[in-house]
């Protein structure tokens, strides 16, 4: 395909042929329904007010109240939906029949249509769940649920914003290498280093040791998220070698070296351990505070009919 | 000294040794090409540790820094025997049974093989779902955590009864007020708080709405909204229908269970004339626009004791009619009545308001008429004691006259009729002048007794110092014709009739509203009541709407008082009785 077809292909079809992104999806099909659902949220809010303070109760406040409920378990729900791979599954070979795919040029995947709705309509319910509250607020059960409901969101948005930035850092962190590579290139230059230092006197032996015996490379979480190492033997090889050689020039040069050259990749490795664990860290929040947000949930709503 | 050295190295199950012969003064050990067992790891120093035979038995120093361990301790230098183990970084040395020609024998393994680096590197916690607890573990605890603390506890102290109905005396403990408080769902009114731990206090029974009984534990003497007995079709259902939460809400925040809104009251109110002509309720729009102009109970016939209900702002205005002959003008008169010590007189003079300031003590002849208007008589005219005459028994004032004078007549006055023969005469005294001669003496007595009250009765009853001034008669047009009046009532009977209307002063012109003067205070009083200008007393002094609307706004109203028809009207009316007899109403 010559680049004046391209054009023309693009022209025809209003842009470049390339991956579109899951918030795009289908021309923000779902962000516009996920503004006319807040629309017609703060209508009935506004318009119908119950006596005295808007609060979660009246007609309005329960609609607003039943609609965030369906939400929260739909949205939920796509967490289950997501995994279904199966073909033959009841899900899969619904939603494959009812896409209507045909006007796209690519065929994007049932995840992507999934994952845009949910996202869209997350937001919206943050709204619809706010004005449910009448932005009445106190130490009890229903504040909990409204406050679980608003990490799980927070954590969603984050989750959005990781999945949209760290991808292409990790791409040009890695350079085309993937991590096993990068490991076993480490692990060369441990082998070099060691086979180097052999000979060498003990305290150059210590230091080389010091950098292969303890550069640790990923950890605990929170290791693994700050991307912060201060106990790297690496780091205190080269500290310990100095800018000048202490004895033959010519093997400190290439301990010095290598030792450079290490601790550049055992960096990528953890920056990519890094980013990897940036991309994840928000469905720790994001799942196991919806299943709390659902106990809440149920609560709340039994509370409310139990206490009438 | 000689020591055979066997390299030991296992792959899988399998074992390969390799022995060789140390021979030297001391055999070294370690990293160093010179040593005689080279050790190939750079955690081995270059001169690690020599064995040596001092006196028939084997040792082992240390020689360098690096740490040396003989059977799990660490030491400088230690004899070794058959079976001790010695560990130089990764090397295990198990001395050996020396065979023969040898000082010793040693079996070195490496224990941590250096290719162990990349099975170790993939085995590192890279990524975050090997690092610690997974999410289905933290989602499991969350929603049982949660599921636990906020429905099965609370709900097992409400359906226990843990959490009890408020009593006096019987503090809640610390943990049902806190299980209780958690499913607060908004903030309780201010005058409800000292029970808000103990829920089941109004929730009685789980769900089921919050019932009239609860309520009535405490509100037991709540009035009724229409009275008793009244015909109030459809309308009589839907209020012996309502419950108690219909209109009263709670934990909708601290100022009040009371809903405000208009719209309540308008649902009714807005038609009531339609549904319910026999109530005579004008139909309420709302407020200010389109309510309707205010209707004041005024005396029709103080004689008759009717009232009637009369709109404000009529042409010609409506008149009320208290019997009382009254001019607020002549009373607020530039100047005043600097004789009777009143400089200028102000309405607070005689409009004294009661306790709590909401409307004005009734007035009365003797706390605000009195100070002026005395009924006082020359002493010669009328035989009073202070010749002051009791204000408000007219029947009772004509009896003492009449009574007065029969007395005299009895005992033979000045110019008493002839003395009855045990009536003891006046003598004159010696040197005293003598009185004038008696006008000859009427033929009877009654009859003079009778014209002497008369003449008295004319007096007080006159218009200039009298009754009169100020009261109608109880004679059709309310005239005074003290003869025509008393024809036939001297010498008094039993049970006389009242000669004098009494007047009915109303304290409140507007009785199905309540007006609160002391949240006026502010202001002055002919703000509102154009009282120097009303010469009679059947002028109605009390503003129209035009006057309230001036500062009172509807309820959302920004630029005016925002008011709602609970500032004025109250639907709990302790004249109609008991709430709840609303069920006979329903016909």
């Amino acid at each position: 395909m010559s680049v004046s077809d391209s054009t023309a292909y693009a022209s025809r079809v209003g842009r470049l042929s390339r991956h579109v992104s899951f918030l795009a999806y289908n021309n923000f099909r779902y962000l516009k329904m996920a503004v006319a659902a807040v629309i017609v949220a703060i209508i009935l809010y506004i318009a119908v007010p119950p006596y005295g303070e808007r609060y979660g109760g009246g007609w309005a406040g329960y609609t607003l109240g039943t609609v965030g409920a369906l939400l929260i378990v739909w949205l939920t729900w796509f967490g289950y939906r997501k995994r279904a791979y199966d073909p033959e599954s009841k899900y899969v070979r619904a939603s494959a029949a009812a896409a209507d795919t045909a006007h796209l040029p690519e065929d994007p995947s049932r995840l992507a249509r999934r994952l845009s709705a949910h996202v869209y309509l997350g937001l919206a319910l943050l709204i619809i769940a706010t004005l449910h509250t009448g932005f009445h607020f106190g130490w009890n059960i229903h504040t909990l649920a409204y406050a679980l409901m608003c990490i799980v969101i927070v954590s969603g948005i984050y989750g959005v914003v990781a999945y949209a930035r760290y991808p292409r850092l990790m791409t040009q962190n890695r350079q085309s290498q993937t991590m096993a590579q990068l490991q076993a290139q480490i692990v060369a230059i441990d082998a070099e280093l060691r086979r180097r230092a052999m000979p060498l006197d003990d305290r150059t032996a210590r230091i080389v040791r010091d950098s292969i015996d303890n550069t640790p490379i990923g950890g605990s979480r929170w290791r693994q998220l700050s991307g912060n190492y201060p106990d790297c033997g690496t780091t205190r090889a080269i500290a310990e070698l100095g800018t000048r050689p202490d004895g033959d020039e010519e093997i400190w040069r290439l301990l010095r070296t290598k030792l450079d050259e290490k601790g550049a990749l055992v960096d990528r490795l953890r920056r990519d351990v890094r980013y990897k664990a940036l991309m994840d860290i928000w469905l720790y929040f994001h799942v196991p505070l919806t299943f709390a947000l659902i106990a809440a949930l149920i609560a709340h709503i039994i509370s409310i009919f139990y206490m009438m | 000294m000689e020591v055979e050295v066997t390299f030991l190295s296992r792959r899988g199950t399998a074992v390969m040794r390799r022995s060789q012969r140390a021979s030297g003064e001391r055999v070294r050990l370690g990293r160093g090409t010179d040593n005689e067992v080279k050790l190939s790891d750079i955690h081995v120093g270059l001169r690690a540790a020599a064995l040596a035979m001092r006196d028939g038995a084997l040792y082992v120093d240390r020689l360098d820094t690096s740490p040396l361990e003989v059977n799990g301790a660490t030491v400088e230098t230690a004899p070794v025997k058959p079976g001790d183990v010695i560990v130089l970084g990764p090397y295990r040395i198990e001395i050996l049974p020396a065979p023969e020609g040898c000082d010793g024998a040693i079996q070195v393994e490496m224990t941590q093989p250096a290719g162990a680096a990349l099975e170790g590197a993939a085995a590192a916690p890279i990524g975050l779902e090997r690092a610690g607890v997974g999410k289905r573990t933290y989602a499991w605890s969350g929603f049982l955590l949660l599921a636990v603390i906020c429905l099965a506890v609370p709900v097992f102290f409400f359906a226990g009864g843990v959490v009890k109905p408020w009593q006096k005396d019987t503090p809640t403990p610390a943990a049902p007020k806190i299980v209780g408080l958690s499913w607060n769902a908004g903030t309780v009114s201010n005058a409800h708080r000292f029970f808000v731990a103990d829920c089941a206090t109004c929730h009685q029974n789980a769900f089921i709405q919050v019932s009239d009984k609860a309520c009535m534990s405490c509100h037991d003497t709540i009035a009724s909204h229409v009275p008793h007995g009244a015909k109030l079709g459809s309308v009589g259902k839907e209020l012996a229908g309502l419950d108690c939460v219909d209109c009263h809400t709670e934990h909708r925040g601290i100022q009040g269970s009371v809903i405000r809104e208009a719209h309540l009251c308008l649902d009714c109110h807005q038609d009531l004339d339609k549904k319910v002509p026999d109530a005579k309720v004008h139909d309420v729009g709302g407020w200010p626009k389109g309510h309707p102009q205010f209707r004041v109970t005024l005396v029709a016939d103080a004689a008759k004791k009717e009232m009637v209900r009369a709109e404000l702002g009529t042409n010609p205005p409506p008149m009320d009619h208290p019997g009382l002959k009254f001019s607020h003008a002549a009373h607020l008169v530039k100047g005043g009545f600097p004789v009777l010590g009143y400089k200028q007189m102000g309405c607070a003079d005689c409009h004294i308001p009661d306790t709590g300031g909401q409307e004005f003590k009734p007035i009365t002849y003797k706390d605000q008429c009195e100070r002026c208007h005395q009924l006082t008589f020359d002493k010669v005219a009328l035989p009073w004691p202070d010749a002051k005459v009791p204000h408000g028994d007219d029947t009772g004032v004509i009896a003492a006259v009449w009574n007065y004078y029969a007395g005299l007549a009895l005992r033979g006055g000045t110019d008493a009729a002839p003395m009855l023969p045990s009536a003891p005469s006046e003598r004159r005294g010696a040197g005293m002048s003598a009185p004038p001669a008696p006008p000859p003496p009427p033929t009877d007595t009654p009859a003079w007794v009778t014209a002497k009250s008369m003449t008295a009765l004319q007096i007080i009853f006159d218009d200039k110092r009298g009754c009169a001034y100020c009261h109608y008669s109880t004679t059709t047009n309310g005239d005074w014709d003290t003869p025509k009046i008393l024809a036939g009532a001297l010498p008094p009977k039993a049970n006389p009739p009242h000669v004098v209307t009494p007047p009915i002063l109303r304290t409140r012109f507007l009785p199905q509203a309540y007006f609160d003067h002391s949240s006026h205070r502010a202001m002055t009083c002919e703000d509102c009541h154009a009282s120097r200008t009303a010469k009679t007393s059947s002028e109605v002094l009390i503003p129209g709407i035009d006057n309230c609307v001036k500062c009172h706004g509807g309820e959302n109203a920004s630029l005016t008082a925002q008011s709602t028809c609970i500032s004025c009207h109250y639907f709990h009316r302790s004249e109609f009785g008991l709430m709840g007899m609303t069920a006979e109403t329903a016909q």
